[in-house]
């Protein structure tokens, strides 16, 4: 029914075509301002349907009839231009170009704004910021490009999520990660792998095909997405086709990427002596059974294993795309074909992906234009086995702790090529000793996989119908289908395998989301100076959800490798199925007075399926206003316009939520299935809240932008307040409650508070020689004001065995949380720690007769001391962050360089602590420098075998958190272009060569490899903490682009 | 302008006409849970919740392993090979930190899920459920959930309170729920008594002993589910934990004959096998296990919980062999004949001694016990000895059946032992031996008040020193202000 009523009214306005008669012939030559023939422009007769396209040297010759006195020249990317043709036959015209900076547009979610009458606070990035680096996601590159907007990339493992938060954390329990919009869609985010390999979702889109990220920030430009806003909006927009004619391009760059600033540990003579000091210490040594010993190896020299030249390795990695682009006054069009093949630092990490992209519009007659794109992706993400760095800080295999704690004194192989290894771990080789180390790596990364291979489709198709030029209707469907297979294999040998006889899983995972908006524009200007534009729309969005795998186990021969082989045990794996569903109405109003004064109200409700019973729908809107100061009477009075080139000042606030992360049934009390002796089980394990709604963020936003010089030096500042509440917080109850889960509910509140600060100068700009510089800076004041009553603080965990973080009102979310400590004591060597009323307590693992373990000073026995002693120390998140970027060209080279910085937030630097451990794991190199007799002054306590209390290990201490401030030379490019002349014999337009380093240089305090990692990737409240993880790669690449 | 106005009526009816949400996508149901709501609806749903508790208390930071292997490596019969906190590293050398969410905080929360899911299951049996399956059925049902959360509350009180010796009960317990927990509330609640536990622990036992059935109708029924001789099976455990002999006698006397071969005259025939290895194999379900926790191949232990994956070297059952025997254990017995059938469940591999009585390679199915009848015949003889304070003939004979069904060669008589205290001795002894590697060491440690003992790299402790009981989960402590630390 709907559909037909549709068609009916397109047909009824065609009919009310009319024709005119008489016909005379006009001809004519277009050319742009500079005297160039400029082919393609539409010429179009006013007053009746009739159109010409210039030819390649400007001509064109028009039919009109007697009455038509104006002929309109059009031509995208130009001023158009209405031409009179009363009494004459032949016209020559000039199109000027349009003014790019009157006319830039950005994204504002269901249509486009001139940047100038943007009243909300939104940052743009263009896409050559994020093209041709050896990243895999286009986020990964927006780091340091927009104030207020954060990246931490968390680790080396490939294609892993950034950490990406708009203006500060918003959330404690859900998301903070900001909505992304891709050409109007609404997509997936997230790590769609359930592998060892990061499988980033938002990595399915080429950055090459970006033509734009704007940033939407505060709630004047987020409102319209009402229920999902709170974390900020990227809008993504894929690349369109650019008038005149088509263009071919090629991007390809090639590259080696290296593990850098990695620790220094003992090699097998240290360690072999020092861990038979601490067996001593312990009184627990034993030539015979219990000692540490080197191995002579098939060379006759000592086994002396670095595991991270194991572990690690330069990889090789490029890139290639090749684009097909252009349009003319009905269709434009950009065809795409990208693939890249990345190797990581790790051994066996790898990703590889194949992209398409078709976008394609076309305007249909006067009233009626579609078009849509088609993206696919098919994108492979693998690993060996575990790297811990991906939340699985503590994994046995992760391979960022294995390269640091296996001993150093055996090796991968045996003597005669077989792989040492005794039940699973790696063998112990000379030493007397039951184990000195988990696995051995060579197995798992010569024999295991743990691969995900992800097809994605991002897809959307529109129709738009103009019966005025006033007025628009526009119908858009869009999805985002993403199915990931994962494969994961364990060999009987490796130790991911051995306890189970090798282990087999494949997990499929369905994602399906469609997207149907139905919005309608109105544009109008009223009496000269009230230019007023409104929409409204309508909004379903569906997500379905569907998984389900396969784990066997106990290979019947070890032959068998794949799923489909042959196995013992076939047990199910991965299964999940879930849907959920949104629903908004939403509406703009925006006005402005002469271009003086500008006003929008956004507003939108929307009705989420997550949600609560009692509490599904939601109304969210915010309100803005701008005022352009210089083009006011008694501004120009006073001067200000002579010193200022423009002049804003621009405020807003709103209401929006967050429902980011929220399960699919998250509000439901239900009853869970499995086993128990054969039989079915019926187990309460979820307990919800037919309440739970949205966490709200009220947004206030003042804003002022200016230029000077005739605009050469623009610069914004802004300050934003973001005042949370009805946070979510899974409320943790006493575990004595015996509740299965922690009950979701809006209860928390915190804020976030800032200044942005962003500048950009073209210092000079002449035909040689060029300099440009841009300089942001932004700060964020996060604090936790309230949790849910009885609710004093959050505990953080970082891969389930550590709380080193805690969030508590009154102080930043994600603090750290340690116990103090107090030095080495010079008499006995013994780890001074400072106990919860602040009293000095000296530590020995091994207690001689008559003592203690825990003791004060004056020799009396002391409480055991642990992590309920332990204070809330430092905080996580940077206080101050942006980057800082130079474009200079000479002649045919260029220079680009981007710093990124940030500081005011610390680490747990938990790896340290597992590199000062006294059981069989090796330490850093630190250690050689410890306690040996009364009076050594050390940070390191007299090594006691076993004891895994004095460093750190136990429970998380003081003396393993830093600083993490630094500066990164994030990238640095040097081009060359080509010159013209020499292009234009062998028929190319541009052609440039570069190279490019990215992560060259670290300037930083910190002592592990880069204060840049998280070990619980986009956790919030276990944020800064740095565990066993693998740091960033540094990359060099060369690459060239040309165009045809 | 009227035209103006039909536009903008147009488009607005034509966005109008997409408008409307789908009301069942705005109230999904989920397909792949049950409601609270029809929880109790069938029958099938109250069994399978009682199931439920069963798979909870067996899960792997409990009874399926882990408590088990808590208490044994408390003793002196076990040493660490691996050094991994995550295996119980803490535990063996008496460090367990309130943090510590393997060994600590997991056991805490763990058994408290299953004693609010027993409560939540009982409030909804007197609402619903027993209308709908009928009152006997419910008796069952409720004394089989009553016993479960007897035996998680006596797990808590073994590891983080004061024995009962201590103050005869009077030491702090663990907080007491006994209330269906569902939603949002003010938790706060003080530890009761030791004491005060115990005598719950003994109330739902009782209850459990009235309204359990006889039996089951197939043995392997009789070994995974609770019936009325596990109940008095337990009391025996209980009370000889509260230092009760007089009560160890009454209950175990309603299961063990008079004299041997002895046997439970009433309910599941308890006996011993002939051979004991018969009870570590496959069925598992002799009528000796009295309760065991079942696995299989598809309902598995879970990483780091299998009892064989523990004691089990790799060379033996691709086990990681993370506690072998200490020489100086109970292995160094020389009582403990080398042709005592029991000694087959001891291999040396690698120069080492394991043990091997859960033998299943990967995926380490083999049954978790929980009580078996051997235990319950000690417990009684050591309840005579130490309750008439004399070489108790009867305790003898049990002592002997026990001794003898593995060791035909030796036969105790009162003239071994020179008095009582040695006759107790030697019946803890033989627990040490008849039970090693089924958690019962550690809380014969703490019951009779003996130091933990030294280890290699590992002082004793007193048994008046704070590390002598675990600490109290630090989570509890941070949300419940009324909970007191040990």
């Amino acid at each position: 029914m709907k559909k037909l009523t549709v068609f009916l009214t397109f047909a009824l306005l065609l009919i009310a075509e009319a024709y005119a008669q008489s016909p005379r012939t006009v001809t004519g030559k277009v050319t742009d301002d500079k005297g160039t023939p400029l082919s393609g422009v539409t010429i179009s007769a006013v007053g009746m349907n009739k159109n010409a396209l210039s030819e390649n040297n400007g001509s064109f010759s028009i039919q009109v009839s007697e009455k038509v006195k104006t002929l309109k020249l059009t031509y995208v990317g130009f001023d158009s231009k209405d031409v009179s043709i009363t009494g004459v036959s032949t016209v020559t015209v000039s199109l000027s170009p349009e003014d790019k900076a009157l006319n830039e547009v950005v994204v504002v979610g269901y249509g486009t704004q001139k940047k100038r009458d943007i009243t909300g606070s939104i940052a743009s990035v263009k896409g050559e910021a994020l093209a041709n680096k050896p990243t895999q996601s286009f986020e990964q590159a927006l780091g340091g490009r927009a104030a207020g907007v954060q990246v931490v990339i968390p680790s080396g493992v490939l294609n892993a999520p950034p950490v990406l938060r708009i203006r500060g954390a918003n959330s404690i329990s859900l998301s903070s990660y900001p909505l992304i919009v891709v050409d109007g869609v609404p997509v997936f985010t997230g790590d769609g792998s359930s592998t060892n390999a990061a499988g980033n979702v938002l990595s399915s889109i080429n950055p090459n095909d970006i033509e734009s990220v704007d940033v939407a920030k505060d709630a004047a430009a987020t409102a319209i997405y009402g229920s999902r806003a709170a974390n900020g909006v990227l809008f993504i927009t894929t690349k369109k086709g650019k008038p005149g004619r088509s263009k071919v391009t090629l991007d390809s760059w090639i590259g080696f990427s290296n593990p850098q600033r990695l620790q220094q540990v003992l090699d097998a003579q240290q360690y072999t002596d020092y861990k038979n000091e601490a067996l001593r210490n312990a009184g627990t040594f034993n030539p015979a059974t219990n000692a540490f010993a080197t191995t002579v190896g098939p060379d006759g020299k000592i086994i002396n294993t670095n595991w991270a030249d194991i572990v690690y390795r330069q990889g090789l990695q490029h890139s290639n795309t090749i684009s097909l682009s252009g349009a003319n006054e009905s269709t434009n069009y950009y065809f795409s074909a990208g693939y890249t093949e990345q190797e990581g630092i790790i051994n066996r990490n790898d990703f590889k992906r194949l992209t398409l992209l078709m976008n394609v519009d076309h305007k249909a007659g006067k009233f009626f234009s579609m078009g849509g794109k088609i993206q696919y992706t098919s994108d492979q993400n693998t690993a060996a086995t575990s790297s811990g760095s991906l939340g699985d800080a503590f994994a046995s295999a992760g391979l960022g702790r294995v390269a640091l704690i296996t001993a150093p004194n055996v090796g991968p192989f045996l003597a005669d090529g077989s792989y040492n290894q005794s039940g699973g771990l790696i063998g112990v080789m000379g030493n007397k000793l039951g184990q000195v180390g988990f696995f051995n790596p060579q197995i798992a990364m010569d024999l295991n996989r743990s691969n995900s291979y992800g097809e994605h489709l991002i897809s959307n198709l529109y129709a738009q119908f103009k019966p005025v030029n006033w007025l628009a209707v526009r119908t858009q469907y869009g999805l985002d289908y993403l199915m990931v297979d994962n494969d994961i294999f364990s060999h009987p040998l490796s130790g991911e395998g051995f306890s189970t006889t090798g282990s087999v899983s494949a997990i499929f995972n369905k994602n399906k989301r469609w997207v149907w908006t139905t919005t309608a524009q109105f544009d109008k200007v009223f009496a000269q100076d009230h230019t007023v534009s409104l929409l409204a729309g309508i909004e379903h969005q569906k997500s379905d959800q569907n998984s389900y795998g396969l784990n066997r186990v106990t290979v019947a021969d070890p032959a068998f490798t794949n799923i489909q082989g042959g196995w013992v045990t076939p047990n199910t794996s991965g299964l999940g199925i879930g849907e959920n569903y949104l629903y908004s109405e939403f509406a703009r109003a925006q006005y402005n007075y002469k271009r003086k004064y500008f006003l929008t109200a956004n507003v939108r409700r929307d009705g989420a399926s997550q949600l609560g019973v009692n509490s599904k729908y939601g109304i969210f809107w915010g309100v803005s206003a701008s005022w352009d100061v210089l083009s006011e009477k008694f501004i120009q009075n006073i001067k200000l316009d002579k010193v200022f080139s423009s002049l804003r000042l621009r405020s807003s606030y709103g209401k929006v939520g967050n429902i980011g992360g929220l399960g699919n049934f998250a509000s439901l009390s239900t009853f869970g299935s499995g086993l128990y002796g054969s039989g079915g089980t019926v187990a309460y394990s979820q307990a919800g809240n037919p309440n739970l709604t949205w966490e709200t963020s009220k947004k206030t936003d003042v804003g002022l932008n200016f230029g000077l010089f005739n605009d050469r030096l623009t610069a914004e500042i802004g300050y934003y307040n973001s005042n949370n509440d009805g946070l979510l917080l899974f409320v943790p109850q006493p575990p004595s409650a015996g509740l299965p889960s922690n009950i979701p509910t809006n209860i928390g509140s915190m804020y976030n508070r800032g200044f942005e600060f962003d500048i950009k100068y073209n210092v000079v700009q002449n035909k040689d020689f060029s300099w440009s510089t841009s300089f942001n800076l932004s700060t964020n004041d996060n604090r936790v004001l309230s949790l849910a009553p009885g609710i004093t603080n959050i505990i953080g965990s970082t891969g389930g065995l550590e709380n080193p973080s805690i969030t508590m009102p009154g102080n930043p979310i994600g603090m750290l949380f340690v116990t103090r400590t107090a030095g080495v004591d010079p008499a006995s060597g013994r780890r001074i720690f400072v106990n919860g009323q602040g009293r000095q307590v000296l530590f020995q693992h091994v207690a001689p007769a008559g003592q203690s373990r825990f003791m004060y000073a004056d020799g009396t026995v002391a409480p055991t001391v642990s992590s309920a002693d332990a204070i809330v120390y430092k905080n996580t998140h940077a206080k101050i962050f942006g980057g800082f970027e130079n474009n200079l060209r000479f002649k045919n080279f260029e220079l680009n360089a981007l710093f990124t910085y940030q500081m005011g937030n610390w680490l747990y630097y938990g790896t340290q602590a597992g590199l000062r451990d006294q059981r069989f794991w090796n330490n850093e190199v630190g250690v050689l420098n410890r306690w040996q007799k009364a009076g050594d002054v050390t940070e390191f306590p007299r090594p006691v075998f076993g004891d895994n209390v004095s460093n750190g290990s136990s429970f998380p201490l003081d003396i393993n958190v830093f600083k993490g401030d630094f500066i990164k030379l994030r990238t640095l490019t040097f081009g060359y272009n080509f010159p013209k002349n020499m292009l234009d014999k062998i028929k190319i337009s541009n052609a440039r060569f570069y190279v490019s380093g990215n992560n060259l240089l670290i300037l930083t305090a910190y002592p592990g490899p880069d204060p840049e990692v998280s070990s619980n990737g986009n956790g919030t409240t276990n944020f800064g903490i740095d565990r066993n993880t693998v740091a960033n790669q540094r990359t060099i690449t060369v690459g060239i682009n040309v165009g045809f | 302008m009227k035209k103006n106005l039909l536009y903008i009526l147009m488009a607005a009816g034509l966005v109008q006409m997409t408008s409307c949400a789908k009301e069942n996508f705005v109230n999904p149901v989920p397909t792949n849970v049950i409601s609270d709501l029809t929880a109790f609806d069938s029958r099938d749903r109250v069994e399978g919740q009682v199931r439920a508790i069963y798979a909870s208390i067996k899960n792997a930071g409990m009874y399926g392993g882990r408590y088990q292997i808590f208490n044994d490596i408390r003793g002196e019969d076990f040493m660490n090979e691996r050094t991994n906190v995550v295996t119980g590293f803490d535990v063996w050398n008496y460090t367990p930190s309130n943090s510590s969410t393997n060994s600590v905080q997991n056991h805490w929360s763990r058994a408290y899920y299953v004693i609010n899911l027993t409560n939540v299951f009982l409030e909804g049996m007197a609402a619903k459920g027993t209308a709908v399956v009928g009152t006997p059925l419910s008796n069952n049902f409720q004394a089989e959930a009553r016993l479960l959360r007897a035996l998680s509350y006596y797990s808590l009180l073994q590891l983080y309170a004061r024995p009962f010796w201590d103050g005869n009960g009077s030491k702090p317990g663990v907080p007491m729920r006994l209330k269906g927990n569902t939603g949002s509330d003010d938790y706060a609640k003080a530890r009761a008594t030791v004491a005060e536990v115990y005598t719950q622990i003994i109330a739902d036992l009782d209850f459990a002993e009235t309204n359990l059935p006889a039996s089951y109708s197939s043995a392997f029924n009789n070994t995974i589910r609770a019936h009325r001789n596990t109940a008095i099976a337990l009391k025996t455990r209980v009370y000889l934990s509260m230092g009760r002999f007089a009560n160890v006698i009454t209950e175990a006397n309603k299961i063990v004959s008079a004299t041997a071969p002895y046997t439970a005259a009433s309910g599941v025939a308890h006996a011993l096998q002939s051979d004991i290895t018969n009870v570590f194999k496959t069925p598992y379900t002799t009528t000796e296990s009295i309760l065991s926790m079942p696995f299989a191949s598809n309902e598995t232990p879970g990483t780091q919980n299998q009892l064989g994956f523990y004691y089990g070297p790799a060379a033996f059952n691709g086990g990681n062999g993370e506690y072998s025997l200490l020489p100086t254990g109970i292995i160094a017995n020389t009582g403990w004949k080398t042709t005592d059938r029991r000694r087959t469940m001891i291999g040396v591999f690698g120069g080492k001694s394991y043990l091997t009585k859960y033998s299943v390679a990967s995926i380490f199915t083999d049954f978790a016990p929980v009580i078996r009848y051997a235990e319950v015949l000690l417990s009684l003889a050591e309840a005579r000895v130490r309750s008439t304070n004399t070489v108790d003939a009867q305790a003898i004979a049990l002592l002997n059946a026990v001794r003898g069904r593995s060791d035909a060669s030796t036969v105790f008589t009162a003239a071994d032992f020179a008095n009582s205290a040695a006759l107790a001795d030697a019946i803890v002894t033989e627990r040490r031996i008849e039970l090693l590697g089924e958690g019962i060491r550690g809380t014969d440690i703490t019951r009779l008040g003996l130091p933990l003992p030294a280890k290699p790299g590992v002082g004793e402790i007193k048994a008046d020193a704070q590390q002598y009981i675990w600490p109290i989960s630090s989570t509890e402590l941070l949300l419940n202000p009324l909970c007191k630390d040990n």
